[in-house]
Protein backbone atom coordinates (compact mmCIF):
# COMPACT_ATOMS: atom_id res chain seq x y z
CA UNK A 1 0.00 0.00 0.00
CA UNK A 2 3.01 2.51 0.82
CA UNK A 3 4.61 1.39 -2.17
CA UNK A 4 1.40 1.92 -4.33
CA UNK A 5 1.28 5.59 -2.57
CA UNK A 6 4.52 6.52 -3.04
CA UNK A 7 4.52 5.39 -6.67
CA UNK A 8 1.47 7.74 -7.43
CA UNK A 9 3.34 10.60 -5.69
CA UNK A 10 6.48 10.36 -7.55
CA UNK A 11 4.04 9.85 -11.12
CA UNK A 12 2.55 13.21 -9.91
CA UNK A 13 5.98 14.74 -10.04
CA UNK A 14 6.87 13.74 -13.15
CA UNK A 15 3.44 14.68 -14.95
CA UNK A 16 3.44 18.27 -13.47
CA UNK A 17 7.57 18.28 -14.52
CA UNK A 18 6.85 17.23 -18.13
CA UNK A 19 4.44 19.45 -18.53
CA UNK A 20 6.48 22.51 -17.55
CA UNK A 21 9.87 21.19 -19.15
CA UNK A 22 8.76 22.53 -22.40
CA UNK A 23 7.23 26.28 -21.01
CA UNK A 24 9.64 29.25 -21.64
CA UNK A 25 8.69 30.93 -18.77
CA UNK A 26 9.95 28.01 -16.55
CA UNK A 27 13.18 27.67 -18.34
CA UNK A 28 13.76 31.21 -17.86
CA UNK A 29 13.33 31.41 -14.51
CA UNK A 30 15.66 28.32 -13.73
CA UNK A 31 18.31 29.66 -16.75
CA UNK A 32 21.04 30.45 -14.09
CA UNK A 33 20.92 27.33 -12.36
CA UNK A 34 23.00 23.49 -12.70
CA UNK A 35 21.92 21.36 -10.51
CA UNK A 36 21.30 17.88 -9.94
CA UNK A 37 18.59 16.99 -7.12
CA UNK A 38 17.87 13.58 -5.38
CA UNK A 39 13.87 13.94 -5.10
CA UNK A 40 12.55 11.66 -2.37
CA UNK A 41 9.00 10.35 -2.21
CA UNK A 42 8.43 8.24 0.74
CA UNK A 43 10.02 5.36 -0.15
CA UNK A 44 10.47 6.21 -4.37
CA UNK A 45 13.52 8.42 -5.39
CA UNK A 46 14.07 10.48 -8.52
CA UNK A 47 16.83 12.26 -9.95
CA UNK A 48 15.91 15.86 -11.36
CA UNK A 49 18.32 17.03 -13.49
CA UNK A 50 17.92 20.78 -14.38
CA UNK A 51 20.93 22.20 -17.03
CA UNK A 52 20.26 26.08 -17.40
CA UNK A 53 16.34 25.91 -17.05
CA UNK A 54 16.06 22.33 -18.97
CA UNK A 55 14.37 19.71 -16.38
CA UNK A 56 15.23 16.10 -16.91
CA UNK A 57 13.42 13.67 -14.44
CA UNK A 58 15.02 10.30 -14.12
CA UNK A 59 14.47 7.36 -11.53
CA UNK A 60 17.74 6.66 -9.27
CA UNK A 61 18.82 2.64 -9.60
CA UNK A 62 22.19 2.75 -10.16
CA UNK A 63 24.25 2.95 -6.81
CA UNK A 64 26.86 5.59 -6.26
CA UNK A 65 24.13 8.45 -8.52
CA UNK A 66 25.75 11.80 -7.65
CA UNK A 67 23.95 14.68 -6.84
CA UNK A 68 24.15 18.13 -5.50
CA UNK A 69 21.52 18.42 -3.10
CA UNK A 70 18.85 16.29 -1.90
CA UNK A 71 15.03 17.24 -1.09
CA UNK A 72 13.23 14.18 0.93
CA UNK A 73 9.98 13.96 1.96
CA UNK A 74 7.92 11.21 3.56
CA UNK A 75 4.68 10.46 1.98
CA UNK A 76 2.39 12.40 4.19
CA UNK A 77 4.65 15.25 3.76
CA UNK A 78 4.04 15.29 0.11
CA UNK A 79 0.32 14.26 0.01
CA UNK A 80 -0.06 16.88 2.04
CA UNK A 81 2.05 19.48 0.71
CA UNK A 82 0.10 19.33 -2.61
CA UNK A 83 -3.24 19.63 -0.71
CA UNK A 84 -5.27 22.44 -2.09
CA UNK A 85 -5.18 24.28 0.12
CA UNK A 86 -2.36 22.85 2.02
CA UNK A 87 -3.20 22.42 6.05
CA UNK A 88 -1.01 24.86 8.10
CA UNK A 89 2.70 23.52 8.77
CA UNK A 90 2.74 21.11 5.79
CA UNK A 91 2.16 24.48 3.43
CA UNK A 92 6.08 24.95 2.13
CA UNK A 93 9.01 23.11 2.45
CA UNK A 94 11.60 24.48 4.93
CA UNK A 95 7.78 24.14 7.05
CA UNK A 96 8.04 20.56 6.29
CA UNK A 97 11.93 20.90 7.24
CA UNK A 98 11.11 22.25 10.17
CA UNK A 99 8.48 19.24 11.82
CA UNK A 100 10.66 16.81 10.35
CA UNK A 101 8.85 15.51 7.77
CA UNK A 102 11.64 16.52 4.93
CA UNK A 103 15.09 16.62 5.10
CA UNK A 104 17.34 19.26 2.93
CA UNK A 105 20.72 18.15 2.78
CA UNK A 106 23.97 18.30 0.18
CA UNK A 107 25.44 21.27 -1.18
CA UNK A 108 22.49 24.16 -0.17
CA UNK A 109 24.41 27.31 -2.40
CA UNK A 110 22.24 25.89 -5.57
CA UNK A 111 18.94 25.57 -3.70
CA UNK A 112 19.46 28.88 -1.67
CA UNK A 113 20.50 31.10 -4.97
CA UNK A 114 17.17 29.55 -6.38
CA UNK A 115 14.93 29.02 -4.05
CA UNK A 116 11.52 30.42 -5.12
CA UNK A 117 11.98 28.81 -8.87
CA UNK A 118 12.52 25.56 -6.58
CA UNK A 119 9.70 25.82 -4.39
CA UNK A 120 7.20 26.50 -7.22
CA UNK A 121 8.20 23.88 -9.14
CA UNK A 122 7.89 21.20 -6.50
CA UNK A 123 4.64 22.78 -5.02
CA UNK A 124 3.35 22.35 -9.31
CA UNK A 125 1.46 19.72 -8.34
CA UNK A 126 -0.89 21.21 -5.75
CA UNK A 127 -4.33 20.67 -6.33
CA UNK A 128 -3.94 18.30 -9.12
CA UNK A 129 -6.14 15.69 -9.15
CA UNK B 1 -5.22 60.52 -22.15
CA UNK B 2 -4.84 61.50 -18.66
CA UNK B 3 -7.68 63.67 -17.07
CA UNK B 4 -6.17 66.19 -14.37
CA UNK B 5 -7.22 66.29 -10.90
CA UNK B 6 -8.19 62.30 -10.77
CA UNK B 7 -5.86 61.45 -8.38
CA UNK B 8 -7.78 59.72 -5.35
CA UNK B 9 -5.42 60.58 -2.73
CA UNK B 10 -4.97 58.15 0.47
CA UNK B 11 -4.79 59.52 4.10
CA UNK B 12 -1.24 58.92 4.68
CA UNK B 13 0.77 61.50 5.69
CA UNK B 14 5.27 60.53 4.97
CA UNK B 15 7.25 62.65 7.46
CA UNK B 16 11.44 62.70 8.44
CA UNK B 17 12.41 64.03 11.67
CA UNK B 18 15.85 63.33 13.31
CA UNK B 19 16.16 61.81 17.00
CA UNK B 20 19.32 60.01 18.36
CA UNK B 21 19.34 56.65 19.55
CA UNK B 22 21.61 55.39 21.81
CA UNK B 23 23.34 58.79 21.17
CA UNK B 24 23.58 58.57 17.27
CA UNK B 25 21.55 60.60 15.41
CA UNK B 26 18.63 58.93 13.46
CA UNK B 27 16.75 60.17 10.83
CA UNK B 28 13.15 58.92 10.77
CA UNK B 29 10.32 58.11 8.28
CA UNK B 30 7.25 57.46 9.33
CA UNK B 31 3.84 57.77 7.78
CA UNK B 32 0.57 58.66 9.82
CA UNK B 33 -3.41 58.88 9.33
CA UNK B 34 -6.29 59.68 11.45
CA UNK B 35 -6.97 61.07 14.80
CA UNK B 36 -7.23 60.27 18.44
CA UNK B 37 -5.48 57.51 20.17
CA UNK B 38 -1.79 56.62 19.09
CA UNK B 39 -1.55 53.26 17.39
CA UNK B 40 2.16 52.86 16.61
CA UNK B 41 3.09 49.96 14.70
CA UNK B 42 6.38 48.17 14.30
CA UNK B 43 6.84 45.95 11.12
CA UNK B 44 8.67 42.59 10.84
CA UNK B 45 12.58 41.94 10.25
CA UNK B 46 13.76 43.04 7.18
CA UNK B 47 10.42 45.10 6.15
CA UNK B 48 9.38 48.56 6.72
CA UNK B 49 6.46 50.39 7.72
CA UNK B 50 4.62 49.96 4.29
CA UNK B 51 3.37 46.77 5.79
CA UNK B 52 0.79 48.98 7.47
CA UNK B 53 -0.45 50.82 4.37
CA UNK B 54 -4.15 49.40 4.70
CA UNK B 55 -4.45 49.72 8.62
CA UNK B 56 -3.30 53.61 7.71
CA UNK B 57 -6.18 53.68 4.93
CA UNK B 58 -8.90 51.99 7.20
CA UNK B 59 -11.53 54.50 8.32
CA UNK B 60 -12.97 52.34 11.04
CA UNK B 61 -9.30 52.58 12.77
CA UNK B 62 -8.26 56.24 11.92
CA UNK B 63 -11.71 57.14 12.93
CA UNK B 64 -10.51 57.01 16.60
CA UNK B 65 -7.00 56.02 16.29
CA UNK B 66 -4.11 58.10 15.01
CA UNK B 67 -1.79 55.72 13.27
CA UNK B 68 1.80 55.96 13.07
CA UNK B 69 4.25 53.53 11.50
CA UNK B 70 7.97 54.21 11.23
CA UNK B 71 10.72 52.56 9.55
CA UNK B 72 13.58 51.09 11.56
CA UNK B 73 16.85 52.92 11.14
CA UNK B 74 18.33 50.85 8.66
CA UNK B 75 15.13 49.79 7.07
CA UNK B 76 12.72 51.32 4.25
CA UNK B 77 12.98 54.97 4.00
CA UNK B 78 15.11 55.43 7.38
CA UNK B 79 18.56 55.44 6.47
CA UNK B 80 21.43 54.18 8.87
CA UNK B 81 21.98 56.17 12.06
CA UNK B 82 24.96 58.80 10.66
CA UNK B 83 28.33 57.02 10.86
CA UNK B 84 26.90 53.74 10.87
CA UNK B 85 27.55 52.52 7.52
CA UNK B 86 31.20 50.50 8.28
CA UNK B 87 29.37 48.58 11.02
CA UNK B 88 27.51 45.44 11.12
CA UNK B 89 24.12 46.23 11.86
CA UNK B 90 22.82 44.07 14.96
CA UNK B 91 19.98 44.70 16.34
CA UNK B 92 19.74 43.49 20.34
CA UNK B 93 16.85 44.01 22.88
CA UNK B 94 17.90 47.10 24.43
CA UNK B 95 18.76 49.42 21.13
CA UNK B 96 14.82 47.88 19.99
CA UNK B 97 13.05 49.09 22.85
CA UNK B 98 15.32 52.34 23.02
CA UNK B 99 14.25 52.86 19.52
CA UNK B 100 10.70 52.55 20.17
CA UNK B 101 11.01 54.56 23.10
CA UNK B 102 12.80 57.16 21.09
CA UNK B 103 10.22 57.44 18.52
CA UNK B 104 7.21 58.28 21.30
CA UNK B 105 9.01 61.10 22.81
CA UNK B 106 9.58 62.78 20.10
CA UNK B 107 6.39 62.89 19.22
CA UNK B 108 4.88 63.43 22.48
CA UNK B 109 2.71 60.36 21.91
CA UNK B 110 0.81 60.16 25.51
CA UNK B 111 0.19 56.59 26.46
CA UNK B 112 0.22 55.03 22.82
CA UNK B 113 -0.99 51.36 22.11
CA UNK B 114 2.12 50.01 20.62
CA UNK B 115 1.07 47.06 17.54
CA UNK B 116 4.01 44.94 16.65
CA UNK B 117 4.35 42.04 14.69
CA UNK B 118 6.91 39.06 14.32
CA UNK B 119 10.45 40.78 15.98
CA UNK B 120 7.86 43.89 16.88
CA UNK B 121 5.67 41.24 18.60
CA UNK B 122 8.68 40.06 20.80
CA UNK B 123 9.38 43.43 21.70
CA UNK B 124 6.10 44.47 22.36
CA UNK B 125 6.68 41.75 25.30
CA UNK B 126 9.83 43.16 26.21
CA UNK B 127 7.98 46.55 26.42
CA UNK B 128 5.24 44.90 28.54
CA UNK B 129 7.89 43.72 31.12
CA UNK B 130 9.63 46.93 31.44
CA UNK B 131 7.55 49.41 30.36
CA UNK B 132 3.76 48.74 30.76
CA UNK B 133 3.16 51.89 32.42
CA UNK B 134 4.23 53.88 29.54
CA UNK B 135 1.51 52.17 27.47
CA UNK B 136 -2.11 52.04 27.14
CA UNK B 137 -2.19 48.68 25.70
CA UNK B 138 0.28 46.40 23.94
CA UNK B 139 -0.78 44.10 20.77
CA UNK B 140 1.69 41.39 19.41
CA UNK B 141 1.60 39.66 16.44
CA UNK B 142 3.23 36.77 15.65
CA UNK B 143 4.54 37.24 19.37
CA UNK B 144 6.56 33.97 21.48
CA UNK B 145 8.99 34.69 23.90
CA UNK B 146 10.97 32.13 21.83
CA UNK B 147 10.77 30.33 18.75
CA UNK B 148 12.81 27.36 16.93
CA UNK B 149 14.82 28.39 14.31
CA UNK B 150 14.21 26.58 10.81
CA UNK B 151 17.26 28.16 8.36
CA UNK B 152 20.77 29.07 9.05
CA UNK B 153 21.14 33.37 9.04
CA UNK B 154 23.98 32.96 7.40
CA UNK B 155 22.52 32.37 4.20
CA UNK B 156 21.51 36.10 4.20
CA UNK B 157 24.05 37.95 2.74
CA UNK B 158 26.45 36.34 1.43
CA UNK B 159 28.23 37.19 -2.11
CA UNK B 160 26.65 33.97 -3.99
CA UNK B 161 23.39 34.13 -3.23
CA UNK B 162 21.43 37.65 -3.90
CA UNK B 163 20.07 38.40 -0.94
CA UNK B 164 16.88 40.21 -1.70
CA UNK B 165 15.26 36.89 -3.34
CA UNK B 166 17.01 34.73 -0.90
CA UNK B 167 14.87 36.81 2.21
CA UNK B 168 11.61 36.78 -0.12
CA UNK B 169 12.03 33.21 -0.72
CA UNK B 170 13.00 32.12 2.93
CA UNK B 171 9.81 33.86 4.28
CA UNK B 172 7.47 33.14 1.37
CA UNK B 173 6.08 30.19 2.89
CA UNK B 174 5.04 32.40 6.02
CA UNK B 175 2.44 33.90 4.00
CA UNK B 176 -1.12 31.89 3.98
CA UNK B 177 -1.74 30.03 0.95
CA UNK B 178 -5.30 32.27 0.78
CA UNK B 179 -3.39 35.53 1.18
CA UNK B 180 -4.02 37.98 -2.09
CA UNK B 181 -1.17 40.38 -1.18
CA UNK B 182 1.59 37.43 -1.47
CA UNK B 183 3.81 39.27 -3.79
CA UNK B 184 3.40 42.92 -2.40
CA UNK B 185 4.59 41.59 0.79
CA UNK B 186 7.70 39.59 -0.08
CA UNK B 187 8.47 42.67 -2.56
CA UNK B 188 9.47 44.55 0.56
CA UNK B 189 11.87 41.93 1.57
CA UNK B 190 13.23 41.79 -1.85
CA UNK B 191 14.05 45.87 -1.32
CA UNK B 192 15.73 45.25 2.02
CA UNK B 193 19.25 46.74 2.69
CA UNK B 194 22.25 43.95 2.59
CA UNK B 195 22.55 42.41 5.84
CA UNK B 196 19.49 44.02 7.52
CA UNK B 197 16.98 41.50 8.01
CA UNK B 198 20.07 39.22 8.84
CA UNK B 199 20.65 42.03 11.62
CA UNK B 200 17.40 42.08 12.85
CA UNK B 201 17.28 38.10 13.72
CA UNK B 202 20.11 38.90 16.25
CA UNK B 203 17.73 40.58 18.01
CA UNK B 204 14.95 37.15 17.32
CA UNK B 205 17.92 34.46 17.68
CA UNK B 206 20.74 35.80 19.90
CA UNK B 207 19.54 38.40 22.13
CA UNK B 208 15.78 38.32 22.26
CA UNK B 209 15.42 35.10 24.28
CA UNK B 210 12.74 35.78 27.05
CA UNK B 211 11.60 32.92 27.99
CA UNK B 212 11.57 33.06 31.58
CA UNK B 213 12.05 36.54 31.68
CA UNK B 214 8.38 37.96 31.31
CA UNK B 215 7.56 38.37 34.86
CA UNK B 216 6.11 40.84 36.39
CA UNK B 217 3.85 41.85 33.40
CA UNK B 218 1.14 43.04 34.99
CA UNK B 219 -1.89 43.16 32.35
CA UNK B 220 -4.26 44.83 34.37
CA UNK B 221 -1.93 47.81 34.25
CA UNK B 222 -1.48 47.33 30.65
CA UNK B 223 -3.58 45.00 28.83
CA UNK B 224 -1.38 42.61 26.33
CA UNK B 225 -3.31 41.32 22.95
CA UNK B 226 -1.20 38.59 20.80
CA UNK B 227 -2.71 37.14 17.53
CA UNK B 228 -1.18 34.54 15.96
CA UNK B 229 -1.78 32.94 12.34
CA UNK B 230 -2.63 29.70 11.66
CA UNK B 231 0.08 29.45 8.67
CA UNK B 232 3.27 30.63 10.95
CA UNK B 233 5.25 28.07 11.13
CA UNK B 234 7.89 30.43 12.26
CA UNK B 235 5.85 31.70 15.42
CA UNK B 236 3.28 29.17 15.57
CA UNK B 237 0.43 29.64 17.52
CA UNK B 238 1.63 26.96 19.99
CA UNK B 239 4.20 29.44 20.28
CA UNK B 240 2.14 32.26 21.24
CA UNK B 241 -0.11 29.88 23.15
CA UNK B 242 2.85 28.98 25.92
CA UNK B 243 4.18 32.75 26.21
CA UNK B 244 0.47 33.53 26.95
CA UNK B 245 -0.19 31.20 29.08
CA UNK B 246 2.93 32.62 31.45
CA UNK B 247 1.08 36.45 31.35
CA UNK B 248 -2.06 36.33 33.53
CA UNK B 249 -4.41 38.31 31.91
CA UNK B 250 -2.89 38.11 28.24
CA UNK B 251 -5.86 37.43 25.78
CA UNK B 252 -4.85 35.19 22.64
CA UNK B 253 -6.50 34.79 19.27
CA UNK B 254 -5.58 32.78 16.65
CA UNK B 255 -6.23 33.82 13.13
CA UNK B 256 -7.65 31.19 10.35
CA UNK B 257 -6.36 31.47 7.17
CA UNK B 258 -3.45 33.84 7.96
CA UNK B 259 0.13 33.57 8.50
CA UNK B 260 3.45 35.99 9.73
CA UNK B 261 2.18 39.59 8.40
CA UNK B 262 -1.24 39.62 8.61
CA UNK B 263 -1.68 42.93 8.07
CA UNK B 264 0.37 42.96 4.76
CA UNK B 265 -0.66 39.73 2.83
CA UNK B 266 -4.43 39.73 3.50
CA UNK B 267 -6.03 43.20 5.35
CA UNK B 268 -9.34 42.06 4.83
CA UNK B 269 -8.95 39.02 6.70
CA UNK B 270 -6.80 40.85 9.53
CA UNK B 271 -9.44 43.54 10.02
CA UNK B 272 -11.99 41.25 11.20
CA UNK B 273 -9.30 40.32 14.00
CA UNK B 274 -7.96 43.58 14.79
CA UNK B 275 -10.98 45.68 15.01
CA UNK B 276 -12.71 44.18 17.78
CA UNK B 277 -9.26 44.76 19.82
CA UNK B 278 -8.86 48.30 19.00
CA UNK B 279 -12.20 48.44 19.66
CA UNK B 280 -11.45 46.66 23.26
CA UNK B 281 -8.72 48.92 24.15
CA UNK B 282 -10.51 52.44 22.96
CA UNK B 283 -13.72 51.29 25.46
CA UNK B 284 -11.61 50.75 28.35
CA UNK B 285 -9.86 53.99 28.38
CA UNK B 286 -13.23 56.00 28.12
Amino acid sequence: MADQLDAQLANKLRTALAACAVDDAWRGRGAWLQARVLIGLGGETLLLRIERGVLTLQDVRPPLTAWDFAIRGTAQAWTQFWHQPPPPGWHDLLALSKRGEMRIEGNLQPLMANLQYLKDLLALPRGVA
Amino acid sequence: MTSRGAAQLEPIVGRYFTTKVQDRDCRIYFEESGQGIPLVCLHTAGADARQFRHLLCDEAVTANYRVLAFDMPWHGKSYPPAGAYDCEYQLTTQLYVDTVRAFCAALELEKPVVLGCSIGGRIVLQLAHAHGTEFRALIGLEAADFQQPWYDTSWLNRPDVHGGEVCAALVSGLVAPQSPCRDETLWQYKQSGPGVFKGDLHFYRVDGDLRGRLGCIDTSVCPLYLLTGEYDFSCTPEDTLRTAASIPGAKVTIMRELGHFPMSENPGKFREYILPVLEEIRRAGS
